[in-house]
């Protein structure tokens, strides 16, 4: 019987090793070992290795691109949590009908493609568009602003598409919260504010790690946003990793950005998680 | 189990039925743009000829060579992509050669879009759709008149002009304004006209590939250097805009139709090609994509509205200078002014 049942779980294993081996780890090590190539004269990769692509990430030029992202990546994540976490953290306290309800409304845009919504924030935020039309006919502003293409324009679009994200996992952590814990301290003569300061926020914790996490990572990567929103006048990393794809054809340099870019963003992650989970034991303590 | 045996069964028979139908059915596997080829002409030839079009999309000429490579020229019977691109896949061995005998409209083609760099012995491709970029400008908003590129670094243009975020394009134009060639491999030059470029940027608006011309339109600038069916686009929708035709010299492009070398379905690729270069069917092509019509044949069934609108004629061609490729040094500096001139916009 026993050995029948190992067989069985093998059988279960073993397509998702492959699945990880295939498309996960496949195409990281053949970026690793792209980023160490050099490019051919017009098209292609030679197998000349070199660490000139790594050398050539430290240009102003394009180190430059990388604090862009950083900085926008920390924007989107911060505004979507001032954001998203009240958001949550009352959709969680509705009655159960209200809750699938919101849900839904949550979720329903991801039925439409991203770059689709992204055009309809242009029809939005265009010269004599809803918003300027709006704010005209309140009599707040005279003249047709220049929303468009700016960077407010892109951050609510980050924003706005991430958020989501945020919500989802505040939501599920304030929901999974045990509310008599808050009775306690309440009954042990906490205000309100000091409860949810020193008890609802340090159990949500969980929840706004997770939240920050699935937000920063994508905001780090998403640049057609800028593109679209910013009128391509943001250079991010992931703009730079695209031309160097799609115009410069130069894949190794491509490649050794990619690298950085994951590195730096694991980094980033592990940092975080290291500053949360001591802040966590403190609280415990 | 029955059930399952029936179901077996069932699915093999339609298995059976639709590769049947396969090697019956005559398939044209073409590789373009989305909806670059209009869909009514491509009805009426699947009605006419019986040949089955699966049209696939690229996005970028980039993605599409990376894909035509790896397939090691296969898989396609018929892709249409830029002239810069087909000579990068020329020199790979990618093309296969055209057989005119199959091609009776041949002749139909206008030998002025001929004989270009990536094909100077006409052996591989027909011109699709030719374009010069030029300028275009609202006359109600902008103070100055407008007669070459070096007018966009007017100091009274800030904030109003757009362009199309193509690397080579955008630092082309500058390196015109210093009278130099789009494709010099001087890299001290092309380090200069990075200089040029950056004192550009307060004036930039924005920058985009695809919907320039919608900008200029709903009023977000007021001057625009748009590619040619972009041009007829914006005079379509406001006849008062100005276009400029850049005195420092023209920009030229071709779009053109090539056969890979290990097409499955070269015959119908050839009957496409034929079928496209009937006059009528040209005219019709032209009119909805906004390009040059490279068919002379078709020249009589073109609207005249249409001659009006696209305000460019033949003689304009021998002027217009192609961006080609060039050394991947003078390469990496283009990208490296380009990421820093689109780090100095706001």
């Amino acid at each position: 019987m026993k050995p029948r049942r190992q067989n069985r779980i093998w059988l279960t294993i073993v397509p998702l090793y492959l699945f990880t081996i295939i498309f996960v780890a496949g195409p990281l090590i053949y970026m690793f070992v792209l980023s160490f190539l050099t490019r051919d004269e017009v098209w292609g990769v030679v197998n000349t290795f070199t660490l000139d692509n790594y050398a050539k990430i430290l240009k102003p030029v394009y180190a430059q691109t990388f604090l862009e992202s950083l900085k926008l990546a920390f924007a989107t994540t911060l505004l979507t949590l001032a954001v998203g976490y009240p958001f949550g953290y009352f959709m969680a306290r509705l009655s159960a009908k209200w809750k699938k309800l919101m849900m839904l409304l949550v979720v329903v845009p991801f039925w439409t493609s991203a770059l689709m919504r992204m055009y309809g924030w242009i029809i939005i935020f265009q010269s004599n568009g809803l918003l300027d039309k709006l704010l005209m006919g309140l009599g707040i502003t005279e003249d047709p602003l220049k929303l468009l293409y700016s960077y407010p324009a892109v951050l609510v679009g980050m924003v706005y598409s991430l958020l989501p994200f945020m919500i989802l996992a505040v939501y599920s952590s304030v929901e999974k919260m045990d509310w008599s814990y808050i009775e306690a301290a309440r009954d042990l003569g906490a205000s309100r504010v000091q409860a949810f300061l020193t008890v609802t926020l340090k159990l949500t914790l969980p929840g706004i790690l997770s939240g920050v996490i699935l937000v920063f990572i994508p905001s780090m990567g998403l640049f057609f946003i800028a593109d679209i929103l910013g009128g391509g006048k943001i250079m991010l990393v992931g703009n730079l990793i695209r031309d160097q794809l799609m115009t410069t054809r130069d894949w190794p340099f491509a490649a050794a950005l990619s690298v950085v870019l994951t590195v730096l963003t694991s980094l980033l992650i592990r940092l975080y998680r290291k500053i949360t989970h001591t802040t966590e034991l403190e609280g415990i303590l | 189990m029955k059930r399952i045996l029936v179901l077996i069964l069932a699915l093999a028979l339609s298995i059976s039925a639709f590769t049947g139908c396969g090697k019956k059915t005559e398939e044209l596997n073409l590789y373009t743009w989305a909806e670059y080829v209009p869909a009514d002409v491509i009805a009426d030839f699947e009605k006419d000829t019986g040949i089955r079009v699966n049209y696939t999309n690229f996005e970028t000429n980039e993605e599409m060579l990376a894909k035509l490579s790896a397939a090691d020229g296969g898989d396609y019977d018929l892709i249409l992509a830029s002239d810069y691109i087909i000579k990068i896949a020329a020199d790979e061995g990618l093309l296969s050669e055209l057989d005119t005998s199959k091609i009776p409209n041949w002749e139909n083609i206008d030998p002025i879009y001929q004989g270009f760099f990536y094909d100077p012995e006409d052996k591989y491709t027909v011109p699709y759709a030719p374009g010069i970029p030029l300028i275009v400008y609202n006359p109600d908003k902008v103070s100055i008149e407008i007669d070459g590129y070096e007018d966009l670094w007017d100091p009274s243009l800030v904030d109003q002009v757009g362009l199309m975020d193509t690397e080579r394009v955008v630092t082309g134009i500058t390196l015109k304004t210093l009278g130099a060639s789009f494709n010099t491999e001087d890299l001290d030059l092309i380090r200069q006209a990075g200089e040029k470029l950056l004192e550009l940027a307060p004036n930039i608006r924005m920058l985009h590939q695809d919907q320039t011309q919608n900008a200029l339109i709903q009023g977000e600038i007021n001057v625009a250097f748009l590619f040619t069916s972009q041009v007829a686009l914006a005079l379509q929708a406001n006849p008062n805009f100005k276009v400029v035709y850049p005195k420092e010299g023209l920009g030229f492009g071709v779009d053109a139709l090539f056969v890979p070398k290990n097409a499955p379905n070269k015959d119908n690729a050839h009957t496409f090609l034929n079928y496209i270069l009937d006059g009528e069917v040209g005219a019709r092509i032209a009119t909805q994509t906004y390009y040059l019509c490279p068919n002379k044949v078709s020249y009589e069934y073109l609207p005249e509205e249409f001659h009006n609108s696209l305000m460019i004629t033949t003689e304009d061609i021998p002027e217009g200078e192609f961006i080609q490729n060039i050394s991947s040094e003078a390469e990496a500096v283009h990208n490296e002014i380009y990421t820093a001139f689109k780090a100095a916009l706001d």
